[in-house]
């Protein structure tokens, strides 16, 4: 037997080990939960996707339309508490799925996570994979996002010890998550967090922590690093190290209507990787991914003031050089150690959706405001205003987003607003020479109820966007019209229709075979079935490629046609 | 009370972190360059990176900068191949011929989708920690170099004569086998680039019509996924193979090259050793 199946053999036998071990212990546990008064609890989310080829609109070129045709992947999360013990499980699996890599196809399957967790007085340890953050996670955050299939746990140990009644210290080791495996690289870190209050005639409280995390590189990923610097010229080259460090102090501070968040972060020298970089050999320079070192900051700031029928929120963040990975070769939203906070408004309309600021680690000065005003119950005013440069002054995103909501006697709502965007899309999504995206959007949703458990909304979006003159053309893809109704019934059901249009397409829109812009419906159909904790839809889709990001977080997604089902149910 | 705890905890800290200064750093070291050909009695271990790269990939000409700076490091022990395949390899109004193949869209599938472009698989190895074959740019010097440390099992020798009438290429690769090689299925691929090839590609300062694209995949002669070799492949076997090729009219033979490796097939793949020729000496 060669080494490289010996080497997968033995993973599969220690993954299955670990996950036999697993197995028996829910098992066991639960024939007996009733006698020992255990508690057990669980939750299923699974997706199936049928892709279904239209070169038109982009969705082609990958093994699903070309080949392959069906891909899914789920999730069966089980916890057992009992003895003072908590014990959790997952089964993941992943069937040609595109999940991982959007234009790829990935297939495996295992225990996905376990851990155990105990409590002994002041001190508790969880020993598995392990979810947790230092702060807002500048410095370290360990979590999961299933719509980007980020899971990022810390596979090793945690200690907390209560050090008095509102002082908690905690210290953990391991190694990130990678799939069903781990990444070599060595991650330890520190917390102490704690809460002071004044006495019970004042009303402020202070939150104060202070967190470190320290990285220590595998030596093949230094072994490649370092063939990488040899072939640099004299001048770029730096001599690595394996250590870096990130230190983070944070505070909140309430006093009345006000609380007021505050994080400075510091990371010591590190190699990164700037995707932007340059490199000159032979009087030419070529951009593109290129190691450099250096130390990092991130400065954090949040402010909500919440007087009487008003809720304020203004932030500000400056990051530089703060790219914290598990490996410096780790792209996109891999091997992250950190989490750097998103500096715009979260969308949830289909068009004020469309196009994203995703988070900058190398160079970002942000600042973001929003506004919330309701001065009765039936009426509330919000407005949300995002600013974003790099640190040399280059515009990267603005956004003012405004919101006016009316409900009438509980019989129907509306809510209705404007949209303005600039996006700088040669950066966020590297296409070279492009202006900055200048979109305008009006919107408004309606919701009227028939009874308790019926209902009907409409909803309706227009998005105007600049021209691009060079290419003498609409920018990216043009002007699009957005509608969708929705029906509610019974409490049970819901069923949409929408319809996404191309009403003037732009420089990025296809063309038919005489070379004509094509003004391309994108349409969607949902059926969704809800019933105590489940949930169940049915969706035929038609998606145009765009940027998708969840808690900011970003990736480029290929066009879409086919047919989704998910189901996700807990008991 | 409250900074008598921040106090402690700074100080476990640094201890349990154990912060310091004095870390032994790697070593740098120049590489020495490949050289030249060698007689096949002194072939060393020679590499194969199969790039896959598009027209419509900004990021793709930094990829094949990248692959020419190892190629002036590493010379003939670097053998390149740069496949147009995927989602960016759509070509543009502008682009003189399509350079993507539904050979190469054969390969990709066979070696596995990337995250991004650019790409390459390096000796068709799956390594460590890497989720799958295809590794970004970033990662290819240290795996070429790791690669390289291991001695060639098989020596490739590789005889071509070419009929500038008929602009057919005739190829006889002699396999000298150095050690044996047990595995139950070995097979070689052939396969034929064209260098130096004026085209459009996108860059990262817009479109460029006469883009010189380096090392282009244009077919394989045999199977794609390699001829399965029947013979025993003891240490002293020479086991031969001949292929036949007519170029294409717009290919140019001066620039025209032949790659030839020897793998492992089934779902391993591993590449032993490979080595390219000019199609014209």
């Amino acid at each position: 037997m060669n080494i490289f199946f010996t080497a997968c053999f033995k993973r599969q036998l220690a993954r299955a080990r670990v996950g036999l071990l697993g197995l028996l212990l829910v098992v066991s546990v639960g024939l007996s939960a009733q006698e020992q008064q255990g508690r057990f609890s669980g939750s299923l989310e699974t997706n199936a996707n049928f892709f279904l080829r239209d070169s038109l609109i982009g969705a082609a070129n990958t093994p699903q339309y070309d080949r392959q045709l069906f891909g899914s992947e789920g999730w069966l999360n089980l916890n057992y508490s009992n003895w003072g013990f908590d014990f959790g499980l997952r089964y993941d699996y992943f069937n040609n799925s595109n999940l991982l890599n959007p234009t790829g196809s990935y297939t495996d399957q295992g225990i996905g996570m376990w851990y155990v967790k105990k409590r002994i007085d002041k001190l508790g340890f969880q020993a598995g994979y392990i979810y947790d953050q230092i702060g807002s996670g500048i410095i370290f955050r360990a979590f999961e996002q299933r719509p980007l299939l980020i899971d990022n746990a810390l596979f090793g140990l945690k200690l907390d010890y209560q050090l008095a009644e509102n002082w908690t210290i905690k210290a953990f080791t391991g190694r990130q998550k990678q799939q069903f495996d781990t990444y070599n690289s060595v991650v330890r870190g520190l917390n102490l967090e704690g809460y002071v209050q004044g006495d019970s005639l004042s009303n402020w409280s202070l939150a104060p922590g202070f967190g470190v995390v320290a990285r220590t590189l595998d030596d093949a990923t230094m072994s490649s690093l370092v063939a990488n610097l040899n072939l640099y010229p004299t001048t770029d080259v730096f001599v690595p190290k394996y250590n870096a460090y990130a230190f983070t102090l944070y505070n909140t501070l309430t006093a009345g209507i006000f609380s007021w968040y505050v994080e400075g972060a510091y990371k010591t020298d590190d190699p990164m990787n700037d995707p932007f970089g340059e490199i000159e050999r032979d009087g030419v320079v070529t951009v593109g991914d290129k190691f450099f070192s250096s130390d990092g900051t991130v400065v954090y700031s949040s402010l909500s003031i919440a007087p009487p029928k008003w809720g304020i929120t203004l932030e500000a963040k400056r990051t530089e050089n703060f790219s914290w990975r598990t490996r410096p070769q780790s792209q996109l939203n891999r091997g992250l150690i950190s989490f750097l906070p998103p500096m715009a408004r979260i969308n949830t309309y289909r068009l004020t959706a469309r196009y994203n600021a995703a988070t900058q680690d190398l160079a970002e000065l942000a600042f973001q405001a929003d506004v919330r005003y309701a001065p009765s119950r039936k009426l509330s005013f919000n407005a949300n205003y995002s600013y974003i440069n790099d640190l040399d002054g280059v515009k990267l995103y603005r956004e003012l987003y405004t919101e006016v909501q009316y409900k009438h006697e509980k019989l129907w709502s509306l809510t209705s607003g404007l949209q303005l965007q600039n996006y700088n899309q040669e950066r966020y999504e590297f296409k070279p020479n492009v202006p900055i995206v200048e979109t305008v959007i009006p919107y408004a949703d309606f919701l009227y109820k028939i009874d308790r458990k019926h209902s009907v909304r409409v909803e309706g979006q227009y998005m105007l966007t600049g021209d691009d003159t060079k290419a003498d053309a609409k920018q990216d893809y043009g002007d699009w019209v957005f509608g969708l109704v929705e029906v509610s019934l019974n409490g049970h059901w819901n069923l949409t229709a929408s319809d996404m249009f191309n009403v003037a397409p732009g420089k990025n829109s296809p063309v038919d075979e005489n070379g004509k812009k094509e003004s391309l419906h994108f349409p969607r159909f949902d059926v969704y079935y809800t019933t105590g904790p489940t949930r169940l839809a049915m969706s035929y889709v038609k998606q145009v490629e765009g940027v998708v990001c969840t808690g900011g977080i970003c990736r480029l997604e290929p066009a879409f046609s086919g047919v989704k089902f998910s189901a996700n149910t807990s008991f | 009370m409250t900074s008598k705890y921040f106090f402690y905890s700074l100080l476990i800290s640094f201890v349990l972190l154990g912060f310091a200064c004095d870390e032994v750093a790697p070593v740098l070291n120049p590489i020495d360059t490949g050289g030249g050909p060698v007689p096949v009695a002194e072939q060393e271990r020679q590499v194969l990176i199969e790039e896959f790269t598009g027209v419509r990939c900004v990021n793709c000409p930094a990829g094949s900068a990248a692959i020419e700076a190892l190629r002036a490091v590493y010379g003939v022990k670097l053998v390149a191949v740069s496949i147009h395949a995927g989602f960016f390899a759509q070509p543009y109004a502008e682009s003189q011929e399509n350079l993507a193949t539904p050979i190469g869209n054969s390969i990709l599938s066979l070696l596995g989708e990337p995250l991004g472009y650019p790409t390459a698989v390096v000796n068709r190895t799956r390594f460590n920690g890497e989720e799958n074959r295809q590794v970004g740019q970033s990662t290819w010097a240290g795996y070429i170099a790791e690669e390289l440390q291991h001695a060639p099992q098989v020596k490739i020798d590789l005889q071509r004569t070419y009929n500038e009438a008929t602009r057919e290429v005739t190829v006889r690769a002699d396999l000298y086998i150095v050690e044996n090689i047990t595995d139950p299925d070995v097979r070689l691929t052939v396969y034929l680039t064209e260098n130096n090839l004026s085209d459009s590609q996108l860059t990262p300062a817009g479109q460029q019509n006469d883009y010189i694209h380096k090392h282009v995949f244009r077919t394989a002669l045999g199977a794609f996924d390699g001829d399965q070799l029947s013979e025993s492949l003891v240490a002293g076997a020479v086991v031969s193979r001949s292929f036949t090729y007519t170029l294409a009219a717009n290919w140019n033979p001066e620039e025209c090259h032949i790659v030839a490796f020897v793998h492992r097939g089934g779902s391993d793949l591993k590449v032993l050793q490979a080595h390219e020729v000019g199609v014209v000496e």
